[in-house]
């Protein structure tokens, strides 16, 4: 019943595909990574994910993805940051850098942890993991701005982010300010450590430009209500 | 009454501890390594050592004496004052090693099988006999150079002198200036390479360096010369002071302290014993990366200190010892897969090294990688959660194989 369906579902292609340019049919579903879903015992699972489960014995499931590990490490955020800074397809090197920059990190703070006072020790953060997390929460924007036609002029009109584009717009902006502001003869595990360490404490120039965006906004507030959704 | 208590608390550590050695015993019986040290005595160590007191956890240990370093000790970390780490390691520690100094404002290193083995030939050998070889060996990243850190730490604090050379691969590679020989014309002279070593050879033996002498005259120019009974301490400064005749100055150096290892020095009855300490040993018979001006490549024996350095390694001399490991990291031309002496060494450096006292180091035992593992959690670390518990131990010693360097590089990142 499954194979006549996903025949009937099928896009048409080719022979001769090349792997790029295929999509997985829509009756696929996706895989489960993590470990603690399997391990649930029978009697803690809900009604929904019974089905769930049911569902998955009798459809066809998308293979998991290289970069997705089941292992306790593993970390989505972390695996969105490494696939935006790969460039050309090179997610090993993209890899390399990011532990790089966490164990940068996590030695300048531990450094700074077993020189200071015990009354100083409880403030320092030494979780680059945390640190990480933090600091591009503190460099999503709240509010930005889209480009709307009105009356032949383009204006400025701030809008509602999605919780995707925020996080994207963080990340992006990072990357960024790391390759393109920063001295060129300096590596990018080094930049992006320092720049991190920066957001987290709320200074640098990540943080600046979300307050600059912030403040366009407030500028434009004018033409709030140009926005139709 | 307090005999009583202290009698019961005995008796419950000791049940404790034999829980825990069977629970070892359990795991050990799993595949064995063929180079695997005495995992009897380990386990033996396991039940030996006291619960008891606070200041000796089951990871460190107070003795910062190799001398007393003994089998209860094996998997603890001992801290190495900054006092003998700035005389003794001004040049050996491996890089990796030195960053965890810096991050952990302290530097400890762990008391293992294979170099407590080589201390204990170093106590019992007879040094009126030629100088006796020994050689750690292994995979890359078991621990071979730290081992001979911590034998080279034993011979300073016995009053050694120390001659070590951190890393003899770094002088066949990467040679900025590569000078013909004012002594022979054949061989090449590195100046910087010298002057840089015996500057730090200078830092971890001047109070013994400033009581030798000289036995001949060396001419090193037309107006320059070290005169016959002048001290080492002088011939080491003209070295630093003298770029240009640096090498030949090492050269003479080493023929110094080979004649007069063993021989009775003035205020002393017996003589100074000579600890030749060479990091990465296959260097000296391998290939090497440097050219002359016509592109032809550099053999070994044409530079100069690599010819000294080999005749500092034959045993026709008394009074010391020789130690050395092999290193396949830093070789050029070797696969990486290569570790045993017979591959690395060649034809050449083994039938010159032979005979030699083979010293294996391999992965962490249980014991030790439980030990790192506490160690890393007592200096704060290992941050990620997932780390912490038991499943990411696991994971861990899984991914790494219980190999020291892969174990470090992983737990950086977490």
């Amino acid at each position: 019943m499954a194979a006549f369906m996903t025949n009937l579902l099928k896009p048409w292609s080719p022979r001769l595909t090349l792997v790029r340019w295929t999509r997985y049919n829509p009756y696929y579903l996706e895989p489960e990574t993590s470990r603690d879903a399997y391990n649930k015992p029978e009697t803690e699972l809900t009604p929904e994910e019974i089905n769930e489960r049911d569902l998955k014995t009798v459809r066809p499931i998308k293979a998991a993805v290289s970069g997705v590990s089941s292992s306790g490490f593993n970390d989505q955020l972390m695996n969105k940051f490494v696939n935006m800074m790969m460039q050309e397809g090179k997610k090993i090197l993209a890899r390399e850098i990011m532990t790089e920059t966490l164990e940068s990190i996590k030695r300048k703070q531990v450094e700074k942890y077993h020189k200071a006072g015990p009354a100083a020790k409880m403030e320092i953060e030494c979780n680059p993991y945390a640190i990480f997390h933090q600091a591009l929460e503190n460099c999503k924007p709240v509010i930005g701005l889209a480009s709307i036609q009105k009356g032949g002029k383009f204006y400025q009109v701030p809008i509602p982010l999605s919780d995707n584009r925020r996080r994207f717009l963080a990340m992006k902006w990072m990357i960024t300010e790391c390759r393109d502001h920063k001295h060129r003869r300096t590596h990018m595990c080094e930049k992006l450590s320092q720049e991190l360490l920066a957001a987290f404490s709320s200074e640098g120039n990540v943080i600046k430009r979300k307050h600059e965006l912030h403040k366009m906004a407030e500028a434009n507030r004018a033409y709030a209500h140009y926005r139709w959704w | 009454m307090t005999l009583h208590r202290l009698s019961l608390r005995l008796r419950q550590a000791i049940m404790t501890l034999h829980r825990l050695s069977l629970r070892l015993r359990q795991a050990v019986t799993q595949a064995r390594h063929l180079h695997s040290s005495r995992r009897g005595q380990q386990l033996e160590a396991v039940a030996v050592e006291p619960e008891l007191p606070k200041e000796l956890s089951f990871f460190r240990t107070r003795e910062s004496d190799p001398a007393c370093h003994a089998e209860v000790h094996m998997g603890q970390y001992y801290t190495l004052s900054p006092v003998h780490l700035r005389t003794v390691f001004p040049h050996g520690l491996p890089s990796r090693f030195q960053l965890q100094m810096k991050t952990f404002n302290e530097t400890c290193v762990m008391v293992r099988q294979p170099a407590l083995e080589l201390i204990s030939h170093l106590k019992k050998a007879d040094y009126s006999k030629p100088a006796v070889r020994y050689m750690f060996y292994g995979a890359n990243g078991c621990g071979k150079t730290i081992s001979l850190c911590h034998a080279l730490h034993y011979c300073y604090t016995q009053g050694w002198l120390v001659l070590h050379i951190p890393d003899a691969h770094l002088w066949v590679k990467n040679c900025k200036e590569l000078l013909p020989s004012t002594f022979s014309p054949s061989r090449f002279d590195q100046p910087i390479e010298a002057s840089h070593w015996l500057r730090n050879f200078k830092i971890t033996n001047e109070p013994l360096l400033s009581k030798l002498k000289t036995t001949q005259r060396y001419v090193w120019t037309k107006r320059e010369s070290t005169e016959e009974g002048r001290t080492l301490a002088e011939l080491v400064e003209q070295g630093v002071a003298r770029v240009r005749t640096s090498s030949d100055v090492v050269g003479a150096l080493l023929k110094e302290l080979r004649l007069q290892a063993g021989q009775p020095m003035e205020g002393r009855q017996e003589g100074f014993r000579l600890a030749v300490a060479v990091d990465g040993v296959n260097a000296l018979w391998g290939r090497t990366s440097l050219k002359k001006e016509d592109k032809s490549v550099v053999a070994p024996e044409e530079l100069t200190l690599i010819h000294n350095l080999r005749k500092m390694m034959k045993n026709d001399w008394c009074g010391g010892a020789v130690i050395s490991s092999l290193s396949q990291t830093g070789s050029l031309f070797k696969p990486k897969d290569v570790y045993l002496p017979q591959e690395l060494l060649g034809e050449d450096g083994f039938d010159d090294m032979d005979p030699f006292v083979p010293v294996p180091v391999s992965n962490y035992s249980e014991k030790e990688s439980e030990s790192c593992y506490l160690y890393y959690m007592d200096r704060n670390w290992l941050q990620h959660p997932h780390s912490r518990t038991e499943e990411g131990k696991k994971e861990l010693l899984f991914l790494s194989n219980r190999n020291p360097n892969v174990l470090e590089r992983l737990c950086a990142s977490l």
